[in-house]
């Protein structure tokens, strides 16, 4: 597990529309350079925000990246 | 010579559009009544008149990021910007509609910083880390269309492991009470955050609160018992969903012993909202 790794690709997807565009079209290609586990990547590509988090993503990243956050059901 | 003249802790994420989203009719309602409590506490705060007001809370990875994640922050400066965030999700989107800058008091923020240092907390400072919904959110629900007077803004970490304790953050809190009383101005203090909400910070556990830890909390504080407070470990603090409780042992410090004295305190299955506020001698 890369702590850091997933964590900075979280906020770089918060904070740079321009990134997060690209990662919408191309999820695979916008990180293919990146430093991330089979693991890891593939959560991202499926954009599954449960399964970041499950690996390491803090919380308040995968609630809060517009178009990208994690809804939880409402109990 | 200074005073605390104000002290008060409360939820931050004061956004009754967000809890009926997430809980439902009793989302809104009970957020709406979380913050006509936190209205009347600004109303009290407004009426000291004080010279400032310290707002102790906590970054969500907004304004530090992972090049550098300080155990406590102050801001300096002379005016502080909200946080700007595109297509605004969740939490955040509470901000889109509050003032963009707000003043800062220079000479009290220079204040904690310098004689904090000299006096061996080793603080981080910023003149640029904008702040989020858990300083505005407060302030704004306790002014309304009232004058803000001049800020303090300081930031605890309470996400990213490994955080400051809990005894540290209450020592840091006393060292507030020491800068204040050499100074020469009347201030209030606001903590921000909790209570108890997304343990473990897991998505997996949203949903769930710890209502028994939280009246534990809440008991101690009424009668002044600190001193259990200080001995919470991080464990605990992060496996009941406690994390920013950190930033109320900072107030705690600050006030000690005074009693709490609970103003709202309100179950919803996502977070327990609460105010309180602090009796003064």
């Amino acid at each position: 597990m890369s702590r850091y790794a997933v964590n900075s690709l979280l906020y770089r997807l918060k904070k740079d529309a321009e990134f997060r565009a690209r990662f919408g079209a191309d999820p695979a290609g916008a990180i293919a350079d990146l430093d991330l586990t089979t693991a890891e990547r593939d959560a991202f590509v499926a954009r599954d925000m449960r399964r970041i988090n499950e690996l390491g993503g803090y919380l308040h990243l995968v609630l809060s990246i517009p178009g990208l956050a994690v809804h939880p059901p409402r109990r | 010579m200074g005073r605390i003249v104000f002290a008060a802790a409360m939820s931050h994420v004061l956004d009754p559009d967000y809890y009926e989203r997430v809980c439902g009719a009793e989302g809104r309602r009970k957020t709406e009544e979380a913050m006509t409590a936190i209205a009347a506490m600004g109303e009290r705060f407004s009426a000291t008149r004080a010279d400032a007001l310290i707002v102790v809370a906590d970054d969500h990875l907004n304004a530090f990021s992972f090049n550098c994640v300080p155990a406590m922050c102050v801001r300096i400066g002379r005016e502080v910007e909200r946080m700007r965030q595109d297509h605004a999700e969740a939490f955040d989107a509470v901000l889109e509609h509050m003032p963009a800058r707000y003043p800062l008091h220079e000479q009290l923020a220079n204040a904690i910083l310098e004689q904090g240092t000299a006096a061996g907390f080793d603080l981080a400072l910023s003149w640029e880390a904008p702040v989020d919904h858990a300083f505005l959110a407060p302030i704004n629900t306790m002014h309304g269309t009232r004058a803000i007077p001049p800020l303090v803004p300081i930031w605890i970490n309470c996400f990213v492991a490994p955080q400051p304790t809990a005894r540290r953050c209450f020592a840091f809190g006393q060292h507030i009470a020491r800068v204040v009383a050499r100074s020469r101005w009347n201030v209030g203090i606001i903590a921000t955050g909790g209570l108890s909400h997304f343990p473990e910070l897991s998505v997996a556990r949203i949903g769930e609160t710890d209502s028994v830890f939280d009246a534990r909390l809440i008991d101690w504080m009424e009668r002044g018992e600190h001193e259990p407070l200080q001995e919470l470990a991080a464990d605990e603090l992060h496996k009941t969903g406690s994390h920013e409780f950190l930033n109320w042992m900072v107030l705690l410090g600050a006030v000690s012993p005074a009693p709490a004295e609970v103003r709202y305190f309100g179950e919803l299955p996502r977070i327990n909202l609460a105010a309180v506020e602090w009796r003064l001698a």
